[in-house]
């Protein structure tokens, strides 16, 4: 109770009362805080899709015998190629791929049943316009898998040296959304806090109350905490309501502990709070502020695995993406909740983190007296 | 805007008062009402303005000036009543209609040129016609010279002549200018207004509300408004005579005691005092029964007269008196001191300063400024706009690094920013010191709690606040729909609510009209009665002489420091002030016309208008023969013409000018 009466007394209780009272008159920050996240969420995790679909297949089958058709319904069957046009000219089938109007071209030679009949291997042509590479990899790694499965039937003695006995963890079913929400997450939470939060410092400025603010008995810290903390609570109701998003809609499994969950998301919060403040501080205006904010968001949301795996990116990127502490808080988020993840497993994570919040809060605070000159 | 017809006919008050306008009426407004929700912003006006016509809208902050500008301009759609302007509603006429608001309406970060060359190309003016007006416009505002110039770069005069040329680029036929000089140093205010009677001269009709009675001496026409509603309207003469007193200007060392006196005698004949600058204007029924009971009341008290000269009363006195007598004065309330007006010993000092230096880059904002200030004393830091003083102020709080130079803050050397000491120090900015977004009681009670100032007094201080700036009833309303003028006087009460040892007031009373600020003023005295060192800008130098000293800026450098009466007594040379009136020859505006004649032949800042007479610097008392002859060679009918003392404005425009001459 007597704390309860000196924490009311503190210029920190009057700084914060300042805070909230400002944040519920601003209606549009609530609303950039609820709707902005969740068509983000939506978007990413409905639209970016990374599995191979419906590729557009061209055949020229010169064979034209049951043998040949059963290697095309073979392609199509789960649906990864779909035939879009039969030609009986090879040139044309060229063509078609110069134009984009078909993906891959198979070409079936006119011995082919004849070929496999006589246990001799047959050789049939592809074609793959690989002007995006990813897809292109993708349905050539298809292609070969199939074509090799279909040629192992006729060779029913040969037993492959190794085989897989692959099991699928935590996403059995191979939904991609799983792997890409819960990064999203992340993202959300990245700029929501950086925004708000420079939003919050830079309107100051903007009016000029900040020099009255600074004129104050008032110490940054204070005036930085009693900034922090509302947006604190703020950005973990955003939190929750991606989390709902994600387990409602995505059906992506909640593995974890959530208050473990809220625990990183509350310390994630304070990162992106840091570096909203430092670029506040820095920035003169609220526009400069805002495409400073895009030069640094940007490359945080790429360089964190949110999207594209961060294996797949070269190795000095790798390496580069450790100061991205957005990257953390992305295997954070993934781990706790695909995984089940406890802080047994994630403290290293969760250490760099700490380290961040410390590091950028402390820069700001100390930047945020002197800003004025 | 094709309701305005059915709008007027709802109206049943005066149903067959319109009159079709005569070709020459720029400007007919008729029954005009706005409403915000439910408050009333304005009530029913009418006026016409004719063509070449200065017509002047004066009255209190929130009298509802503002809102009829937006209507006027066309930017605002009024709830009832019709606005012509040239024959056509105000939202179609808007090419026609240039239009300057409180705030620069420049792009700062763009040129001179750049930003006019972006109106002419909004407002589609042909390239040759552009050339010509440019040309013709920037000479006429002497910014010929800053072509290319940032508009940020500019002084706050230069910048309000930029945005004039922005307006008149399309070559408005009305031009509507509201507080146009609002936190404008007097040299260039004048300099602005000798540009509108040019351009009025031309057949542009202007429409201009001002805080500055001396301004709007200069108005053809003059309303006086008050509630939404118009309560007086006419010439400046007009309105002077309606209000049937005449004035006694009595000069006496002690201006606070006789300002007392004289107001609480009881008195048939002593009707108002007002202190205006070093003197006090008395205004009486008959002035030689008024003029013997001063001269008894003083005898009475043993009271120094120095000097008692009657006089006809001013803009300034109707609009005091006016508003006086509908009770709208706003009241003088004892601030609730915790500390029981502890007295601090006045020979301390409180601010500071060795020798400080500002740069920024290549530009020196401050020179070698030296200012002492004690516990008690009022020093008020004067200077042009763009001088240096909002830098030099920056430095001494603490705000800004100095470059050079020693600063001491209330006994404090090195950090100049610790909490300790600024709980000790009051601020207020020069603008937007409230959040507008919190109400008047939210900004209130955040400022009361940031500065410390007890719980269990908070309270007590904020009704104090509330109380002063007249707004009880009306705590929870958002700080930003205040007007200007209310939002200064928040500002102020909740930059004092701690009870600070040093106070720094930068521009306190810019924009804010003449009655609070007479108010604003008895509260600084007030605190320095109480033992505060304050510190306090200001661009109203009438005010400025209840400063206890003072030091004038010119371009970074202190040029002049002591108390009023040592600054006006160091002007060199002889002040004459000439009353002309119109002779014969038909000449709307004399006063306007012998200033044109008299620089044409003398340096211009020698020749000041000052309402609706004119200061006239000479070197030596002989010229005065030459004034004479020559406003006489141009048929201006001198009424009088007479050597009078500096007032602070005279020392003020003659320092500026002589220092900026100088190359």
């Amino acid at each position: 109770m007597k704390l309860f009466r000196r924490l009311i007394e503190s210029r920190f209780w009057v700084l914060s009362v300042k805070e909230i009272s400002q944040i519920l008159r601003n209606k549009q920050l609530i609303f950039l805080l609820v709707f902005p996240p969740t068509i983000q969420l939506l978007i990413f995790g409905l639209a970016l899709n990374p599995d191979v679909q419906h590729l557009k297949l061209g055949v020229t089958d010169y064979s034209n015998t049951p043998m040949s058709r059963e290697l095309i319904s073979a392609l199509t069957a789960n649906e990864v190629f779909e035939v879009k046009s039969v030609t009986l000219d090879e040139h044309a089938l060229g063509e078609q791929v110069r134009r984009g109007q078909i993906t891959a071209g198979l070409v079936i030679p006119p011995n082919f049943n004849r070929l496999l009949k006589s246990d001799q291997p047959a050789e049939v042509q592809v074609l793959i316009d690989a002007v995006d590479a990813n897809t292109a990899g993708i349905a050539n790694g298809y292609m070969s898998q199939i074509i090799n499965q279909f040629g192992r039937q006729f060779m029913p003695n040969v037993v492959p040296p190794i085989q897989t006995q692959a099991t699928i963890l935590y996403n059995p079913g191979l939904v991609s959304s799983w792997f890409i929400v819960p990064g999203v997450i992340g993202l959300v939470l990245n700029l929501g806090s950086s925004l708000v939060s420079t939003a919050a410092v830079v309107r100051e400025k903007d009016t000029g109350t900040l020099e009255q603010l600074l004129m104050t008995p008032a110490a940054a810290w204070e005036i930085i905490l009693a900034k922090v903390v509302p947006l604190f609570v703020l950005l973990l109701g955003e939190v929750i309501l991606a989390l709902s998003v994600a387990t409602f809609i995505f059906q992506v499994p909640f593995r974890g502990n959530i208050f473990l969950y809220l625990f990183f998301a509350g310390l994630y919060a304070c990162v992106g709070i840091g570096i909203g403040f430092l670029l506040a501080t820095v920035c003169r205006t609220q526009q400069q502020a805002i495409l400073t904010s895009f030069f640094i968001n940007l490359p945080l949301i790429q360089l964190s695995g949110a999207i594209a795996p961060v294996e797949s990116m070269p190795k000095f990127f790798q390496i580069f993406s450790l100061a991205n502490p957005l990257r953390h808080f992305v295997t954070i988020s993934r781990g706790v909740l695909l995984k089940g993840n406890g802080l047994d497993v994630l403290y290293p994570e969760a250490l760099a983190l700490f380290a961040f919040a410390i590091v950028l809060l402390t820069i700001s605070t100390n930047k945020f007296r002197t800003q004025l000159s | 805007m094709s309701q305005s017809a059915t709008t007027y006919s709802q109206n049943p008050i005066h149903p067959s008062s319109f009159i079709p306008h005569p070709s020459n009426c720029v400007l007919h407004v008729h029954d005009l009402h706005k409403h915000y929700g439910r408050v009333a912003a304005v009530r029913g006006i009418d006026f016409t303005v004719q063509q070449g016509e200065i017509f002047g809208l004066i009255g209190p902050d929130g009298a509802g000036k503002t809102t009829t500008f937006h209507i006027l301009g066309g930017v605002l759609e009024a709830t009832a009543g019709e606005v012509q302007v040239l024959g056509q509603p105000a939202r179609d006429a808007r090419l026609k209609i240039g239009y300057l608001t409180q705030q620069f309406s420049l792009y700062l970060d763009l040129s001179l040129d750049e930003n006019l060359r972006y109106v002419a190309g909004l407002r589609e003016v042909d390239a040759q016609i552009f050339q010509e007006r440019r040309r013709k416009y920037l000479q006429l505002m002497s910014l010929d010279w800053f072509s290319d110039r940032l508009a940020g770069q500019l002084s706050g005069g230069m910048k309000q002549k930029l945005a004039l040329c922005c307006a008149l680029v399309s070559q408005p036929e009305l031009l509507l200018l509201d507080e146009p000089t609002t936190g404008v140093d007097p040299v260039s205010r004048r300099e602005f207004w000798d540009v509108l009677a040019a351009l009025a001269a031309e057949g542009v009709t202007v429409v201009v509300a001002t805080p500055y009675l001396d301004e709007a001496e200069r108005c053809d026409r003059v309303a006086l408004m008050y509630d939404g509603q118009i309560q007086e309207i006419g010439t400046p003469a007009e309105l002077k005579r309606n209000l049937g007193l005449h004035r006694l200007e009595v000069h006496t060392p002690d201006l606070a005691s006789a300002e007392r006196i004289l107001t609480s005698a009881p008195s048939t004949h002593l009707i108002d005092t007002q202190t205006f600058g070093d003197r006090l204007d008395v205004l009486v029924s008959d002035p030689q029964a008024g003029e013997a009971q001063v001269k008894q009341l003083f005898a009475q008290h043993n009271l120094d007269l120095s000097a008692l000269e009657s006089a006809e009363p001013t803009l300034e006195n109707v609009f005091v008196t006016r508003l006086r007598q509908q009770g709208s004065a706003p009241g003088f309330f004892e601030f609730p001191r915790a500390r029981g007006g502890q007295r601090r010993a006045t020979d301390q000092i409180a601010i500071y300063a060795n020798k400080l230096d500002r740069r920024f880059g290549e530009f020196q904002a401050v020179k070698n400024v030296n200012i002492e200030i004690r516990y008690g004393e009022i020093f008020g830091l004067l200077g042009a706009n763009g001088a240096g003083k909002t830098t030099t102020i920056k430095m001494l709080c603490g705000l800004l690094p100095a470059s050079a130079g020693d600063i001491s803050l209330g006994g404090e050397r090195g950090n100049l920013r610790t909490s300790e000491l600024r709980r000790r120090i009051g601020y207020m900015s020069q603008k937007f010191t409230l959040y507008d977004d919190l109400t008047i009681l939210q900004n209130l009670e955040f400022y009361s709690g940031v500065y410390g100032v007890p719980r269990k007094l908070r309270r007590e201080k904020i009704d104090w606040v509330i109380a002063t700036c007249g707004l009880e009833g009306q705590e929870n309303m958002l700080t930003g729909q205040l007007p200007g003028g209310w939002k200064q006087r928040v500002a102020f009460g909740s930059s004092v609510m701690h009870e600070p040892d040093i106070l720094f007031l930068d521009e306190p009373t810019s924009g804010v009209d003449p009655l609070a600020r007479r108010q604003f003023w008895r509260l600084i005295n007030d605190f320095a009665r109480n033992g505060t060192a304050i510190l306090v800008t200001t661009h109203y130098l009438e005010e400025a002489e209840q400063c206890n000293r003072m030091s004038f800026m010119v371009a970074g450098e202190t040029v002049l420091e002591g108390s009023p009466s040592q600054i006006k007594a160091a002007q060199p040379g002889q002040l004459l002030e000439v009353v002309v009136t119109a002779s014969e020859r038909h000449e709307p505006n004399p006063t306007q016309a012998a200033s044109n004649v008299l620089k044409q032949q003398m340096e211009p800042w020698r020749v000041s208008i000052f309402a609706d007479r004119l200061h006239v610097a000479i070197n030596d008392p002989a010229e005065i023969d030459a004034v004479r002859s020559r406003l006489q060679a141009a048929h201006l009918t001198i009424s009088s013409i007479r050597p009078i003392p500096y007032s602070l404005e005279d020392a003020f425009i003659g320092v500026v000018q002589r220092t900026q001459v100088k190359p």
